[in-house]
């Protein structure tokens, strides 16, 4: 029978020499693996839905993982052991494939809004702070009009509106995410509509201000320079 | 009796100045919850509308006095139809009490534009100056068409039924171009003429009070006391003018309008260049 006491003793010192070092090397050395990648969207505002019941956390992170195992690969996204050639880009229909990114070299690890820029402009990611994944959904990004693709009109409002707008019809997901600022020139041709409406109602504000403006600052120049009422003149009589 | 400058000329009932309030407060709230959420990127954004409870909650009190504005607009439809005077249709409707726009409030503008420049006798104005019509009508048009486009955005699923999704981001551009037209109209046009004019300075209280001062009104609405005189209604519109307390609380409400519409002008127009476009 070994003592409680001795026990105890034993515990610590086996604390002290083999644990204490063991979690030291451990927190040292796991500061140099490289745990972060880059963040999509960097404002700090508020991220919509960003927990789901499903995952916890919701994906934090729009690059693809910096490694991946050589054995274990997720069935139809490997690619062979050189998948790009020169031609590849030239030669598909890029709105219809399941990745979209097919043959788009230099992908991997870079944030969507490098290349995308334009669409990371809208009220759903610049103020709902919504990821592009939670519309675009995870690898492969299928592209818009791919016959399965979860994003192709035919069934846009119910596999992805409909997770955050319930209710949402065909028509209702006929919104432009992507809308184009209307104030630009191309816009006449991507988006006629919005751009008409947008430039015949900064019209009458313009013409509205253009003959306001001048009238009341005019009119509260004279003011100044009429004599006061009550006395002998007014506003008739002081030209 | 004879009027004595000292007395107030009645131009307002309750009912029209209660319409008014509930728009002045109404409006400022729409303004602020709006140009916060459109400057939601800047801190500026983010503390207008954390009075509100932040950007959701904003989202949520805009909605609900934008309905209550076009429930409001609706009573006073109704309360319009019960001031026409359908016996006398249509002439009633272009008499000088009335606000209905006539051609001789074009020759008006011409002749006060020209009084501005020196060139012309300042108009006889009768009870309501040209400026004041559009005023009136300017609100009509806003809410029609900011309320309209706010009510398709509002319900989306039942606007999209009747329309494409696309016409979504148009109702939300016209919803915004003429919500920053309203808002530029009301705090700088409308408030210089309320209170930065010299004969208004530093505050036209007849919007709350009730009456104008009757010396004032004899040189601004010449035509509108003259013809009183001559008809014998003057009488029946003199009251006294408030003063006091009430004249106090009157300015402080009607100045810290201002200072607020001031303040959300201000502030929107330094965070749109700091905003995505
Ligand atoms: C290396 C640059 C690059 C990066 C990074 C990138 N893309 Fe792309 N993406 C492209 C190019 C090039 C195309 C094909 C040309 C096109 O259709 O605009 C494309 C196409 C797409 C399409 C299909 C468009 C269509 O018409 O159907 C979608 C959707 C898309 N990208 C989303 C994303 C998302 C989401 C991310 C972030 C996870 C991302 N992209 C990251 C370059 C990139
Ligand atoms: C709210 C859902 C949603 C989010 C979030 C979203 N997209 Fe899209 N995206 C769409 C839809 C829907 C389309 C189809 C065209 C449209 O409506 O603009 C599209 C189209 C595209 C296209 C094709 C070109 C175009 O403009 O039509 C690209 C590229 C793209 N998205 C990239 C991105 C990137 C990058 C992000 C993140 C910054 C992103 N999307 C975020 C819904 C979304
Ligand atoms: C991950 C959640 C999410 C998804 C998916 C999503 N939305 Fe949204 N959407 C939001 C949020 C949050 C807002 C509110 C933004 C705000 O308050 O400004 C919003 C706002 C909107 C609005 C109102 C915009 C305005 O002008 O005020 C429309 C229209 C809309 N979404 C359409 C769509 C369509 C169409 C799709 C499918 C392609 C979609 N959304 C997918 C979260 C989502």
């Amino acid at each position: 029978m070994i003592p409680e006491e001795i026990m105890r003793q034993r515990e610590q010192k086996h604390f002290r020499q083999v644990l204490l070092p063991l979690l030291l090397v451990g927190t040292f050395g796991a500061s140099f693996l490289n745990v972060h990648a880059q963040e999509e969207v960097a404002s700090a505002i508020r991220r919509y839905k960003d927990r789901e019941a499903s995952t916890g956390y919701y994906e934090a992170y729009e690059v693809r993982p910096q490694r991946s195992m050589p054995l274990v690969q997720i069935p139809g996204v490997q690619r062979g052991l050189f998948p790009y050639s020169p031609t590849s880009a030239q030669t598909r229909i890029r709105t219809r494939l399941t990745d979209s990114h097919l043959g788009i070299k230099f992908y991997n690890g870079r944030r969507c809004v490098d290349c995308h820029p334009e669409q990371a402009r809208d009220i759903h990611t610049i103020r709902a702070n919504l990821t592009c994944r939670q519309c675009h959904g995870g690898e492969p990004i299928a592209s818009n009009e791919h016959y399965f693709s979860p994003m192709n009109p035919i069934r846009r409002h119910a596999y992805i509106c409909a997770k955050c707008h319930p209710g949402a019809s065909a028509s209702y997901a006929a919104y432009i995410i992507h809308e184009p600022n209307p104030a630009l020139a191309g816009t006449l041709k991507s988006f006629p509509v919005l751009a008409w409406a947008f430039w015949i109602m900064v019209a009458i504000a313009v013409g509205t201000f253009v003959l306001f403006l001048p009238h009341t600052l005019l009119w509260g120049i004279r003011e100044i320079f009429m004599k006061k009422h009550g006395e002998a003149g007014n506003h008739g009589t002081d030209k | 009796m004879v009027p004595t400058n000292s007395q107030g000329i009645f131009r307002f009932t309750l009912v029209q100045r209660l319409f008014h309030a509930f728009l002045l407060v109404s409006f400022l709230i729409q303004a602020a919850t709006g140009l916060g959420r459109m400057t939601m990127e800047t801190g500026w954004g983010r503390g207008v509308l954390s009075i509100f409870g932040g950007y959701d909650a904003s989202r949520d009190v805009h909605i609900f006095v934008g309905r209550l504005m076009l429930v409001v607009l609706l009573i006073h439809i109704i309360y319009l139809m019960t001031k026409v005077d359908w016996k006398h249709l249509p002439k009633s409707l272009w008499s000088q009490d009335s606000l209905v726009p006539r051609p001789a409030d074009v020759r008006q503008f011409f002749q006060h534009l020209g009084w501005m420049l020196g060139m012309r006798k300042y108009p006889e104005f009768d009870r309501w100056g040209y400026w004041e019509k559009f005023d009136y009508w300017a609100v009509f048009w806003g809410m029609v068409v900011i309320g309209g486009t706010g009510l398709l955005m509002t319900y989306p699923f039942w606007s999209t039924g009747f329309m494409p999704g696309w016409g979504l981001n148009v109702a939300f551009w016209v919803h915004r171009i003429e919500a920053i037209l309203a808002i530029a109209h009301v705090f700088i046009i409308h408030f210089f003429i309320a209170h930065l004019r010299r004969s208004s300075f530093p505050m036209d209280r007849a919007m709350f009070s009730g009456n104008a001062g009757l010396s004032l009104t004899r040189h601004e609405r010449s035509a509108w006391v003259e013809r009183l005189e001559a008809d014998g209604g003057m009488n029946a519109l003199m009251v006294p003018q408030d003063a006091g307390i009430v004249k106090t609380v009157h300015f402080v409400v009607g100045c810290t309008a201002v200072v607020i519409g001031l303040y959300l002008l201000i502030g929107a127009a330094i965070s749109v260049f700091q905003i995505t476009w």
